[in-house]
């Protein structure tokens, strides 16, 4: 189509993947068809510290219909246990007797049908040899791993003790944050085939060639022989990016059956089997001159872990980089319990560290009586105050200006309580959000057709986010072409390698080696164009041609349609394969991917600048007088995320995000029984998401943002933004409907009787 | 145990043990996976059908009491290239999912929300959708979802 139009990055387009998910073509990892599967259904520790010292298997065995139940005596010995993705050492599962946390894997029955599976599994009776758990902070046999300040990731600026000393206003606060867990709707299946001594595993994952690597490993196997396919994903959030320990054990019991695997965890299970976001503490200090200008600040949290685990978030990364500060201190403490090893879960450091600062920053506005907005405004910093480098850029400010002109915030009588209507106490709060904007490595290839049509194959990772959309449109945008003129394959180890999907890193990632790839395709075709002894293009500058609307177009309107440009530069088909690698990270760093390590070029480890994205988020809350039920009927987030590459699934990730928030600040949290180590609330019943009913207003400003230093397509990413200001914002608004400051989340009724 | 389920108006015989639901028989047995398992316990909404036009949720029903009733599933609303209904359509204009494994439960339940008769305003909907939790949090887009679809389906 030399007169027609083609896709653009930045402009709004249904997802490409949109009707094989309204129709339920889509398949997600259990929805893989595999000829004639055995069942599994595990069986979970019923204590949280301890050994198991046998197994009475008889009746289980008696079930009609059981093939096979593994347990650490005759499996033991089959798979190594996983590797984390960070953070020391981590729990064994049936590699051993050992039990570390409630609800660890301990057995896998194996039947013809579910029902049968399940039915054995609750029939396995186990002996234990129960020894005390120590549930959270606090509880007797938490060991508390102490550091110095400035070991770590830590961060030691001038001395913030004197300077705190010495302050004209303080804040000295302490905060908290609950236990969370992902609960993706879809379930934590796996289900594993091996042919001959090929094993293909169909699991949801964040990370397919880490999830290949870590399983070869433990199964000590080559890489290559195992193949993971997971093409559409059902919410992960963090949850599917490390390897677990369940799919050793339904690779090993599909090798041992010599047939296909399905194993369906139950909803419970899947709060023990996976990962989640361990409760937090916080000691915030801030000094600060009667103008506002900040003196001190000294954050320190502790987080909780497994026993054997390192794994902690560290959150003050992002805290000590907000504001302009000469004298900052942080320090990071873990806390190790009896519990299942914590990971990645939405904006894993700043959702429970930036609600310890972004309260404190309120109550020093509050103590000053000034505008929480004006507040941020006068501490503004030049530079990253952490290191001194420079951001790549910084858009907080228009962020809060925008933010506050749709929603009103001048209208705000800034006395607490003083905003009623009617039975409700109407409070308005708001907070900054900050995400650093990280980005991978990754490996991408581009086929043309003589057709004009565009295949790019790429293993990265759809987890909602719209990634095969984003992919379809960086190419359309690169080739000339129209969205629907692109076919994407993402989402499998046959693929090239893309890395992690988390981090907010993903989309940056991918696209840059799709617009690499497809850079590669022009290059191609213009040499070929410019070196012809006939055509329009011919003795041109390759450099000056461009690829748009379906043609290969010169200076001046000189223009070769694609197909005639394609069967030029190749017969048939061009085939462009690329690898990129981001700013600040080695060339072998996609070597690294391709063995399934995390390489990631961080924004706030970056040589060059920080490289942050940032969002101003502000609620309103009512609170009844008498019930004192609380709710959000409005929310307004501002983001610069620099270039955005849908504008219509970028909107559903930033809202999705603000909801999470609603949820983490006032519903979510994972209730533990103290004496057993125990989630009591682990259902989704009684574990509380927002529901339709708990959302009401939702609006997002896309704040538009040029940056050229973060990468080549100027790509900041968005998964995680959208819940970091969240948390203080609301209670931030619960204090200024009730004068109530809760410190803690989540904010329920009881809070404020 | 003999069942005969109709599904999408076609007649299905399989044997299936008693326990089995009709989300398992659904899935493992007619391989129409797009009704999704989220929880099995009636707490999520990602298995929600039709049966005899009414929204239920399969993981509560057992396959042998599912027999007399005529059960449509999402793969039943648009044949392969037929266009969408008017309620898929809707959910792709407005972009009224990230993940899309509640979304068949989702569309399941708007349809038969829009012919009960509450979808007669944004806080209706709200209310007798909150059956379908999202996780990735599509909400005020699903409520524009049925919105769209409403008079559409309404023949308005
Ligand atoms: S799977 Fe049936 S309600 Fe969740
Ligand atoms: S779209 Fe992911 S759970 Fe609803």
């Amino acid at each position: 189509m030399p007169d027609g139009t083609h896709t653009t990055i930045g402009q709004p387009a249904i997802r490409i993947d949109g009707r094989a998910k309204v129709t339920g073509m889509a398949r997600y990892a259990s929805d893989e068809v595999v000829a004639n599967p055995a069942h599994a259904f595990l069986v979970t520790s019923a204590i949280a510290r301890g050994r198991v010292r046998g197994f009475r298997l008889e009746a289980a065995r008696a079930v009609p219909g059981v093939l096979d139940i593994l347990t650490h005596e005759n499996v033991g010995g089959e798979a190594e246990k996983p590797q984390p993705m960070s953070g020391g050492d981590t729990t064994t599962t049936l590699e051993s007797d050992r039990i570390w946390h409630d609800g660890q894997i301990i057995a896998l029955v194996l039947a013809e049908s579910f029902e049968a599976a399940r039915e054995a599994a609750h029939k396995v009776e186990v002996d234990y040899e129960a020894e005390t758990p120590a549930a959270s902070f606090g509880s007797p046999g938490a060991e508390e791993e102490v550091r110095e300040a400035g070991e770590h990731k830590d961060y030691k600026l001038g001395d913030a003790a004197a300077a705190f000393a010495a302050a004209e206003v303080k804040v000295d606060a302490r905060y908290g944050t609950p236990t969370q867990h992902h609960n993706p709707i879809e379930l934590y299946t796996t289900t594993c085939e091996w042919r001959g001594g090929k094993l293909t595993v169909y699991e949801s994952s964040q990370f397919v060639y880490g999830l290949r690597a870590s399983l070869a490993k433990q199964l000590r196997m080559d890489p290559g022989d195992i193949h993971v396919v997971s093409r559409f994903v059902g919410g992960a959030f963090g949850s599917r990016g490390g390897i677990t320990a369940r799919t050793a054990w339904v690779a090993v019991a599909a090798r041992r059956l010599n047939r296909p695997v399905r194993l369906v965890p139950t909803r419970d299970q899947g709060f023990t089997i996976v990962t989640y976001r361990a409760e937090t503490r916080h000691h915030i200090q801030l000094g600060a001159t009667r103008d506002g200008r900040l003196t001190a600040l000294r954050h320190e949290g502790w987080e909780v872990t497994s026993r054997p685990s390192q794994y902690n978030v560290s959150g003050t990364e992002t805290t000590a980089r907000i504001y302009a500060c000469p004298n900052i201190l942080t320090k990071v403490n873990i806390v190790h319990a009896d519990r299942n090893t914590p990971g990645f879960m939405r904006a894993p450091p700043e959702t429970p560290y930036m609600f310890a600062l972004e309260t404190a920053m309120d109550e020093l506005a509050v103590s000053l009586g000034m505008d929480p907005v004006e507040l941020r405004r006068v501490n503004e910093p030049e530079r990253d105050p952490a290191t001194g480098k420079p951001f790549s850029s910084r858009s907080l400010m228009p962020c809060f200006d925008q933010g506050a002109e749709r929603f009103g915030w001048k209208r705000r009588n800034p006395s607490p309580g003083a905003m009623r209507e009617g039975e409700w106490l109407v409070g308005w709060g708001c907070a900054a959000a900050a995400y650093p904007a990280n980005i991978g490595p990754a490996a991408c290839r581009v086929t043309l057709t003589a057709e004009g049509r565009a295949r790019v194959q790429i293993a990265a990772h759809d987890i909602g986010t719209g990634a095969y959309t984003a992919i379809a449109i960086t190419a359309a945008d690169r080739l000339g072409l129209e969205l629907g003129q692109v076919l994407v394959e993402l989402g499998g180890t046959e693929l090239p390698a893309a890395g992690l999907a988390a981090g907010s890193s993903h989309t940056a990632g991918i696209c840059n080696a799709v617009a690499k790839a497809c850079e590669g395709v022009r290059q191609r075709l213009a040499q070929a164009a410019v070196t012809s002894n006939e055509g329009k293009l011919a003795g041109l500058d390759p450099a000056s041609l461009t690829l748009s609307a379906g043609a290969l177009r010169g200076p001046g309107g000189a223009a070769e349609a694609l197909p005639k440009a394609l069967a030029r530069a190749a017969p048939g088909a061009l085939e462009v394969y690329a690898e990129n690698i981001p700013q600040g990270l080695p060339p072998e760093s996609i070597g690294k991917v391709y063995q399934g390590q995390m390489a990631m070029s961080r924004g706030h480890s970056r040589e060059d600048a920080t490289t942050y994205t940032f969002g101003a988020q502000f609620v309103e809350v009512r609170v009844h007088e008498l019930t004192r039920e609380i709710r959000v009927p409005r929310a307004v987030g501002a983001f610069a995320a620099g270039t955005i590459v849908n504008p219509l699934t970028a909107y559903s990730q930033y809202m999705g995000g603000m909801i999470w928030g609603i949820g983490a600040a006032l519903h979510e949290a994972t209730e533990i029984d103290p004496h057993a180590a125990r989630y009591v609330n682990d259902n989704i019943a009684e574990y509380l998401i927002p529901v339709n009913a708990d959302v009401r207003s939702i609006e997002v400003i896309m704040v538009p943002e040029q940056d050229s230093q973060v990468n080549p397509l100027g790509i900041k990413g968005i998964g995680e933004i959208g819940i970091v200001g969240m948390n203080a914002a609301i209670s931030n608004a619960v204090w200024h409907a009730t004068g109530r400051r809760i410190r803690e989340l989540p904010i329920r009724i009881e809070d404020l009787l | 145990m003999d069942v005969l389920l109709k599904v999408n108006g076609t007649e299905h015989r399989l044997a299936v043990d008693v326990r089995t639901t009709l989300l398992d028989a659904l899935r493992e047995r007619l391989e129409l996976t797009g009704t999704k398992k989220g929880c099995d316990l009636g707490q999520c909404g990602a298995c929600t059908v039709l049966m005899d036009g009414r929204r239920v949720l399969s993981c509560f029903i057992l396959a042998v009491a599912a027999q007399e009733a005529e059960i449509a599933t999402i793969e039943g609303l648009a044949g392969e290239n037929a266009p969408l209904h008017p309620m898929q359509q809707a959910f792709l204009d407005q972009d009224a999912y990230q993940c899309g494994y509640c979304t068949p439960g989702q569309i399941l339940s708007a349809i038969a929300c829009v012919q009960e008769g509450h979808a007669n305003s944004a806080d209706q909907i709200r209310e007798y959708m909150s059956g379908n939790l999202c996780r990735c949090a599509a909400y005020p887009k699903i409520v524009a979802a049925v919105q769209q679809a409403k008079p559409l389906m309404e023949g308005s």
